[in-house]
């Protein structure tokens, strides 16, 4: 490159009238800055990331009504065209319980503890869907607004939280179903449930992790989004869904291994421990999945603010 | 930064590159250059440098231009400054809230109503929605959408787009005001329009960069004028001159009397005040132009002047064929009297065409010669009135009062 600036320095204009030297076509010919000197990169000045933690939780706040607008934004656009309108939220974990509860209950059937197997089904299938379309959807969340990315100055962060802002609202209206359910079963939750909110924030913080490396890595990876259906369906019966934790993790030191890999999996064992059997959550479990969950979060954001300042070159 | 005053931008050293082969990436060409990594070959990785040390800063309320021709870096910078982008090195400073007009459609999404859009928008910018809604009439009133409000955008056709966009950008109210090429999609009395608000923008303190290939444009808003090509500052001052020197260099190529070839062909030419040393404004202008022809011809010879680009400010021609006889030389004297320029430098076009003007050239439209003129400067004109040409004329007036 630097070849090519000097030899256009070098095309010499004469000034009044003939003869431009290695001009083919006078188009070609620019006015080359001849004055100008050839020069290198200041390499000291290079461009480097530095992750303020009080600043980018700034940055969030002073953007939250951006969150909101593109939460809103994609609400909208999504039920003007869908007929079922907002029942659309409940149909996945709906289907699937559906098709979970003919499996394990006629065909396999996945021992329980006395509670009805719908619940039991349900009440996994509640958090797994909420991490699964954060993941897919967030994930692809930059990609599909590039041509706002491209344009726009805001932390990038804000495009995978708001899509996580409409799954959170879809849980919230799956959730709906769940109280029908218990009505249906004549089954009440235990007083433990108060402990549910605790156990939510723990898969909060993982799904928020997931989703920032997903979400900056699909914009340097395109094909990554072909994969993504595929894990997140592994995932699903990889994580104690449709059974127990113990279907997967038989010793005790494999199920705290687990749970550090797979935080969704002790989040929903311990949901189950609480609002369906009364139990006390299964701190070690949970707290494997806490200390898994928050070590994502913090490389995952890191990753992604590193990740962010190339977004709009490749775009 | 803390000290710097709202509106004000400041760039150091910015350089930025991009990947040569400027194309999406797959996982597979991270395997392949993991591989190549690994076993020691150099990283085929080859950049192109954008942007190359671009050193500059605008105080706030002032309004500076941005020309120079396509991929010569004006965009990237703006997605700089407005931090869209980031710099690969150096260091970017602005102050106060930014509107960018970016391409037309910036951020309008087309499954969302205008007024959405412009809710969104506002959000973008840091305002709260109790903000924008006060700003809310002005906005459509301006971009004349009163009666597609309610209508998705991607209805909207290409001009009402850029009116959003441009409504939404300049009526929130920034500290800086960054425009790229879009006034080119309204119709006129759009653009005078835009040109209107953008002057009020300025008078309010608002800082204005301002990127277009229409510099008359350009000329009426912006006192300062920065001229960027292949990436690096070529020229930065008064926009007159700026531009003056860019027009010289970006369609003429300083490529004077270099003819593509043709039947006819130039063999001398010469531009003067008959008796003097310079071409003088209200001064008589002389041309003389020595043509060769390889044919015998009847054709049409036009002359005009212009700034640098193929377009003239004023265009002459003879009012009668000429005969051009096979391997002669033939001379053409013009005379014009009060040459109504202003000082600066102008270049002298030229073109021959058989029979008539719309017969085939023989010698096609290119610039014969640059002469410069000496006078009086081109009188100011106010802010966001775009002449159409640099005419000096000499005038004479009356004041009466009465009571």
């Amino acid at each position: 490159m630097f070849k090519r600036a000097l030899s256009s320095a070098s095309v010499l204009v004469a000034e009044n009238g003939n003869a431009v030297d290695g001009a083919e076509s006078p188009q070609v010919v620019r006015a080359a800055p001849a004055s100008v000197p050839v020069l290198s990169p200041p390499t000291e000045l290079w461009f480097k990331r530095r992750i303020k933690l009080r600043q980018a939780f700034r940055d969030i706040w002073r953007f939250r009504e951006l969150i909101l607008s593109l939460a809103e934004r994609d609400y909208r656009a999504r039920y003007k065209q869908a007929v079922l309108g907002v029942a659309w939220a409940m149909l996945t974990p709906v289907l699937l319980v559906i098709v979970f509860t003919i499996v394990f209950t006629r065909v396999q059937r996945v021992e329980t503890g006395g509670v009805p197997y719908v619940l039991f089904s349900y009440l996994g299938l509640i958090p797994w869907t909420f991490f699964s379309s954060s993941v897919t959807g967030g994930g692809q969340s930059i990609v599909t607004n590039m041509a706002l990315v491209n344009k726009v100055a805001c932390p990038r962060e804000v495009f995978p939280l708001a899509t996580i802002a409409i799954t959170t609202l879809d849980s919230l209206i799956s959730s709906a179903v769940l109280v029908i359910l218990f009505g249906i079963e004549g089954f009440a939750p235990k007083p433990e449930t108060l402990y549910a909110p605790l156990l939510l924030l723990v898969l909060l913080v993982y799904t928020l992790g997931v989703t920032l490396i997903v979400a900056a890595a699909l914009v340097y990876l395109r094909d990554l989004r072909l994969v993504l259906p595929l894990v997140m369906q592994l995932g699903l019966f990889l994580t104690p869904i449709a059974y127990g934790i113990d279907v997967i993790a038989r010793s005790r030191g494999m199920q705290l291994v687990y749970s550090f890999l797979d935080p969704v999996a002790p989040v929903v064992d311990s949901l189950r421990r609480t609002v369906l059997y009364g139990l006390a959550p299964d701190w070690q479990l949970v707290g494997m999945g806490t200390a898994g969950a928050l070590l994502l979060l913090v490389g995952g954001y890191a990753l992604f603010k590193r990740l962010e300042v190339g977004i709009a070159d490749i775009a | 930064m803390q000290t710097s005053p709202e509106g004000s931008i400041r760039t150091t050293q910015i350089w930025k590159r991009f990947r040569a082969d400027k194309r999406t990436r797959y996982l597979r060409d991270e395997l392949g250059r993991l591989a190549e990594r690994l076993t020691g070959q150099r990283d085929s990785d080859r950049w192109r440098w954008a942007l190359q040390g671009i050193d500059f800063s605008v105080d706030p309320g002032s309004a500076v231009g941005l020309v120079g021709v396509n991929g010569s870096g004006k965009t990237t910078l703006l997605k700089i400054i407005n931090q869209v982008m980031f710099p690969t090195i150096g260091r970017v400073e602005t102050n106060g809230r930014i509107g960018a007009l970016i391409a037309i459609s910036a951020g309008i999404h087309p499954n969302l109503t205008g007024r959405e859009n412009i809710m969104l928008t506002a959000s973008f910018l840091g305002l709260s929605r109790k903000q924008a809604a006060a700003r809310f009439d002005e906005i459509v009133a301006f971009s004349e959408l009163e009666h597609a409000i309610d209508r998705q955008a991607k209805y909207y056709s290409m001009g009402m787009q850029g009116r959003l966009g441009f409504g939404v950008a300049a009526f929130l109210e920034p500290a800086i005001l960054l425009v790229d090429e879009v006034l080119a999609v309204g119709d006129a009395a759009f653009q005078q329009r835009c040109l209107d608000r953008m002057r009020h923008v300025l008078s309010q303190g608002t800082t204005l960069v301002f990127v277009s290939h229409d510099l008359a444009s350009v000329e009426a808003t912006c006192s300062r004028t920065i001229w960027l090509s292949e990436g690096r500052v070529v020229d930065d001052g008064l926009t007159r001159d700026v531009l003056s020197a860019y027009r010289g260099s970006s369609e003429t190529g300083g490529a004077i009397g270099v003819g593509r070839g043709g039947p006819v062909s130039i063999h001398r030419v010469a531009v003067q005040t008959p008796g003097l040393s310079s071409v003088q404004s209200n001064g008589t202008l002389e041309i003389e132009l020595e043509l060769e022809s390889d044919a015998p011809y009847r054709a049409w010879v036009y002359l005009g002047v212009s700034e640098g680009t193929a377009t003239p400010i004023f265009l002459v021609n003879p009012g009668r064929e000429t005969l051009f006889e096979s391997g002669r030389r033939t001379t053409i004297r013009c005379e014009i009297d009060q040459l109504p320029l202003p000082k600066g430098r102008f270049y002298l076009w030229a073109g021959v065409y058989a029979r008539d003007r719309l017969g085939p050239e023989l010698l096609p439209w290119q610039a014969a010669a640059q002469f410069d003129v000496y006078g009086p400067r081109l009188d100011e004109a106010p802010r966001a009135i775009v002449r159409l040409a640099p005419l000096q004329l000499t005038s004479s007036w009356t004041v009466e009062q009465s009571a």
